[in-house]
């Protein structure tokens, strides 16, 4: 049974929704037979994002010619995706119009995802704005538990943010993100009629305490400091709701089952290995519907992980290795090798008549376009999945100089977030890709 | 007009007091207060000083930043994350289970639960406890707030020491254990200016020298009235600084200044420098806190012996790698390198050497920027856009670094910021990514000469030597030590004062410890401006 979604009621509070709402009702029940929504409508649209570090060697990535179905082939970095290719969108040609590359992995990476320039230079910057994932979240997140999840395959180094120095630190752990989203709060749908853990409870009013102590400390001071506490208010309210929602239990949805903990990850320095054991829990929290939104960070700007057979970290190949930097473009392979196995995950958790692929958009990009000199022009941009037929996929879309802001427009517009733009300044876009959009 | 003369040192360090360089207070232009978050070490101590010493607190509460090269300053700008709310709640619940366990339960409960849901004894555990974790008196809607979830959870489990978990789990969590808020007062002395309040004080006098809360001594001070007067504060810091304690305070300024948090990130290409491990990582930089300490307390000496002491702690692994013979068979000892010897002070310890350095090789620059950035207190703006960073490949042409980022300085729009970086590190050069002493690469003898703002110089030896008389390099030490005590850059008000402690610390011999008590006596610490 779920009730009528409190975090509508903060959003007024707080007067936070930008854009509106053309979605699956928010409040809602599942039919009996867990195959679709109470009243008929598809299962939730999910928003992944997938993102990796240093770009990619564009001469081997643009797929060489446009269109759809059989009038465009992978390039050889896309090798990787060819079974999905059915359910992969290309767009190339886009530019991030940044005003500047103060902080050259990240001065452009955070405008495509925020509409807004990055504020700062060097050691310290910060977005100004909430990144696309947590703009989406807003919206779709509906009565799930979990707002947004955010997962790093590497380290610790954020790509998701609320806003100004508020970071969304993934979670590298596999078994602690099981514990977070399978630990003892959660309610497996075969024991809905345990008594419920007085717990969640108490703990909701402790949080409510606590909010009062940040209101109270807020008093005495000044405009930015109360900014950054507001931040503290809004993740204890989050809390305290997904504390309220644990307690409703999980949507009784088919593939939902409590999952048998992963294998102890300390020590794995594989990110390949780490992103697997991550991508399977998310898979399940996904099946559960524990959340709609996740961010993993394969591997971050500025990567300083080695592959194999390479003679440098990461990031340093990209600038050190000379001439049409066959390495570079070695590594961009494996990475996509990475992504097929996030989709390929997501097509195996069935859901009604097809898996959670089918229900979501994937989003998958990089912090710059050719990392050796940290271009903004020929961004490479994948979108994937079904969106429930919101988005038209086996394509190849260039738009030579185009705004590359329209990514994120066309995202939440394949989510049904009817947005009339995103971005300011150069940055601001009104029109979405629409080749894509169904 | 009243003045503060920040210098009058106490008898027992036995120092001739230098005279006093006088700030007046009353032109003094204070900014107004920061808010700052606790960081990991400082939740981790004071958790040690509230529960014991074994209680454990859960690592990486919440994501830190690191603003104009100091953590300390990065934690004036960010809040508390939603996940780092999610995560300081669980870490608190942990900590208060241990703290209510059979072992600490003791220490803080001096009352017997008549029932389950007994207000009075969580009203008064509560209250005690609660003065240290929030550094002031609570009020009496705050403790009752904090009671009523306690004797809810305590009749909830038929448990009274369940309840307690719950009310010291929500000390825990608050803002006010979580985030510094430093409110002012007026200053009775001088009219319209304001100090911090007394409570104010001494949380800013524990955090900064003993990286912890105040213990009930300082916070007892503070509720006198006696941190409102010079003597008052005075006496406060030398117990502060006599006490061990006081390391902990070093050592969260050293590994802030020395950048050591991102070791844990160091990850070397096993092929080319295959004795590079995570364990290794980790006593490096436990080898450049030993050094700031011997060089405090230990030698209570000159800081710039921080850069040409050849006394160093090492373990066996530290050992190894430095070619010299292990002075203990586990943990740390001291050893002399001779006086030849080109491995010198901070600057020849691998927890510089390996964090300034790419994976695979050196980096002339990175050293270099440090060395300009957190030594000189100058700025090294990031290259400009689209250029193009490759460095050639080793080449028979080009068999060392110096050949192959000659390009740096040939080309203009490079050279003017690497003239200033890469000649310093190319002193460095004969320690390689990891930080092993080597005199040839590609098989050349490498060239070790360099220049810091046209002193010539040879290696690391002659680096260390030519950083420790540059003129900037004295005033940026306390620039640094300043920074982090405050929280926030520096501006141009501070200048006067901050020249005051300058003097000051050359007067006492550039010891760390006098400038401490400096800067705690300073108008820069103890004055506030208004709310903006």
């Amino acid at each position: 049974m779920r009730t009528i979604d409190r975090r509508t009621l903060l959003r007024g509070l707080f007067g936070g929704a930008a854009v509106s709402v053309a979605l699956p009702p928010l409040a809602c029940l599942l039919d009996s037979h867990g195959t679709a929504w109470a009243d008929g409508t598809a299962f939730p649209r999910r928003f992944l994002q997938w993102t990796w570090g240093d770009g990619v060697v564009p001469a081997r990535w643009v797929p060489s010619t446009t269109g759809a179905g059989a009038d465009w082939v992978l390039s050889d970095a896309l090798a990787p995706l060819v079974d999905h290719k059915a359910r992969l969108a290309v767009l190339s040609g886009l530019e991030v119009k940044a005003p500047d590359k103060a902080v050259p992995h990240w001065s452009g990476f955070m405008p495509l995802l925020t509409g807004e320039p990055l504020q700062g230079v060097d050691d310290d910057f910060t977005p100004v704005a909430p990144t696309l994932d947590q703009r989406v979240a807003t919206e779709i997140a509906g009565t799930t538990p979990f707002r947004s999840l955010e997962l790093g395959a590497l380290d610790d180094t954020p790509v998701s943010y609320n806003g100004t120095y508020s970071p969304n630190p993934p979670e590298r752990d596999p078994v602690a993100l099981y514990d977070r989203l399978f630990g003892p709060t959660f309610r497996d749908p075969a024991d809905a009629d345990a008594p419920l853990d007085p717990s969640l409870a108490l703990r909701q009013s402790l949080l409510d305490v606590v909010g009062g102590h940040v209101t109270d400390l807020q008093r005495s001071l000044g405009a930015d400091d109360r900014a950054r506490l507001d931040q503290h208010l809004t993740g204890l309210r989050d809390l305290e709701l997904r504390l309220a929602r644990l307690a409703e239990g999980p949507a009784d949805l088919a593939a939902c089952r409590r999952p048998s903990a992963p294998a102890d990850a300390t020590g794995l320095t594989d990110p390949f290995a780490r992103h697997a054991a991550l991508v399977d829990v998310l898979s399940l929290a996904l099946a559960c519907d524990l959340t709609r939104v996740a961010t993993m960070c394969f591997l971050p700007p500025v990567n300083p992980y080695q592959f194999p057979g390479t003679p440098d970290a990461h990031h340093q190949l990209t600038h050190s290795e000379a001439g049409e930097q066959p390495l570079v473009h070695a590594t961009t392979v494996r990475t996509m090798e990475a992504f097929a196995t996030f989709l390929d995950a997501l097509a195996a958790v069935p859901e009604g008549d097809g898996s959670v692929l089918d229900h979501a958009l994937v989003l998958a990009t990089t912090d710059c376009a050719h990392g050796q000199v940290h271009a903004y022009t020929d961004w490479p941009v994948l979108l994937a999945g079904g969106a429930d037929g919101a988005l038209r996929t086996d394509r190849h879309v260039r738009s030579a100089g185009g705004n590359a802001s329209a990514v994120a427009l066309t995202v939440m517009h394949a989510l049904g977030l009817r947005a009339p733009s995103f971005g300011s300044g150069d940055l601001r876009v009104t029109a979405p890709v629409t080749d894509v959009l169904g | 007009m009243r003045t503060v003369s920040p210098f009058v040192l106490p008898l027992w360090l036995g120092i001739a007091c230098a005279t006093p360089v006088e700030v007046p207070t009353d032109t003094f232009d204070a900014a107004p207060p920061v808010l700052r978050r606790l960081t990991q070490s400082q939740v981790e101590h004071a958790v040690r000083d509230l529960f014991g010493a074994d209680v454990y607190v859960p690592a990486d509460l919440d994501a830190a930043l690191r603003v104009d090269g100091l953590e300390a300053i990065g934690t004036a700008r960010i809040a508390v994350s939603p996940r780092g709310v999610e995560r300081y709640e669980a870490a608190a619940f942990a900590v208060a289970r241990q703290a209510l366990d059979a072992t600490h339960r003791a220490a803080i409960v001096p009352c017997s639960p008549a029932a389950a849901d007994d207000a009075g004894c969580a009203a008064q555990v509560i209250r005690t406890v609660g003065r240290r974790v929030w550094r002031r008196p609570l009020t009496d809607a705050e403790v009752d707030g904090l009671v009523a979830v306690a004797v809810a959870a305590g009749r909830a489990y038929a448990d009274a020491d369940e309840g307690l978990v719950y009310g010291v789990a929500g000390l825990l969590q608050s803002p006010w254990f979580l985030m510094r808020p430093e409110p002012g007062a007026d200053d009775p002395a001088v009219p319209g200016a304001r100090v911090y309040d007394g409570y104010a004080l001494a949380s800013r006098l524990s955090f900064f020298l003993w990286d912890t809360i105040p213990d009930d001594a300082l916070l007892d001070a503070a509720a006198r009235g006696d941190l409102s007067t010079d003597d008052g504060v005075d006496a406060q810091v030398v117990r502060m600084v006599a006490d061990p304690r006081a390391h902990d305070g070093l050592r969260a300024w050293a590994a802030d200044l020395m950048q050591l948090s991102n070791l844990k990130d160091v990850r070397k290409d096993t092929t080319v420098y295959p004795t590079w491990t995570d364990d290794l990582a980790a006593s490096a930089g436990e080898q450049v806190l030993r050094s700031f300490e011997d060089q405090v307390f230990t030698l209570d000496a000159d800081l710039g012996g921080l850069l040409t002491s050849r006394r160093l702690a090492v373990d066996p692994g530290l050992a190894r790698a430095y070619g010299v013979a292990a002075p203990v068979r586990e943990g740390f000892g001291v050893v002399r390198l001779p006086d030849d010897s080109e491995r010198v002070g901070l600057l020849g310890q691998l927890g510089f050497l390996a964090l300034h350095a790419h994976a695979a090789s050196s980096s002339a620059t990175l050293r270099g920027r440090f060395v300009r950035e957190a030594l000189l207190c100058e700025t090294i703006d990031p290259p400009p856009p689209g250029v193009n960073t490759t460095i050639p490949e080793p080449s028979p042409d080009a068999p060392t670094l110096r050949d192959r980022v000659a390009a740096h300085l040939d080309n203009p729009s490079c050279a003017g910021c690497h003239a200033r970086m890469d000649p310093l590190g190319l002193a460095l050069e004969q320690f390689d990514g990891a930080g092993a002493f080597r005199t040839e690469e590609g098989g050349a003898t490498i060239d070790v000469r360099g220049t810091l703002d046209d002193v010539d110089f040879v290696g690391a030896s002659g680096l260390a030597d030519a950083v420790r008389a540059h003129p900037a390099f004295v005033p940026c030490l306390v620039e640094q030590v300043t920074r982090y005590a405050l929280g926030r850059p520096l501006t141009d008000a501070d200048r006067p004062a901050l020249a005051a402690l300058v003097t000051a610390f050359e007067a006492h011999g550039r010891r760390l410890q006098p400038l401490w008590m400096d800067l705690a006596q300073s108008p820069l610490f103890r004055r506030v401006g208004e709310v903006e």
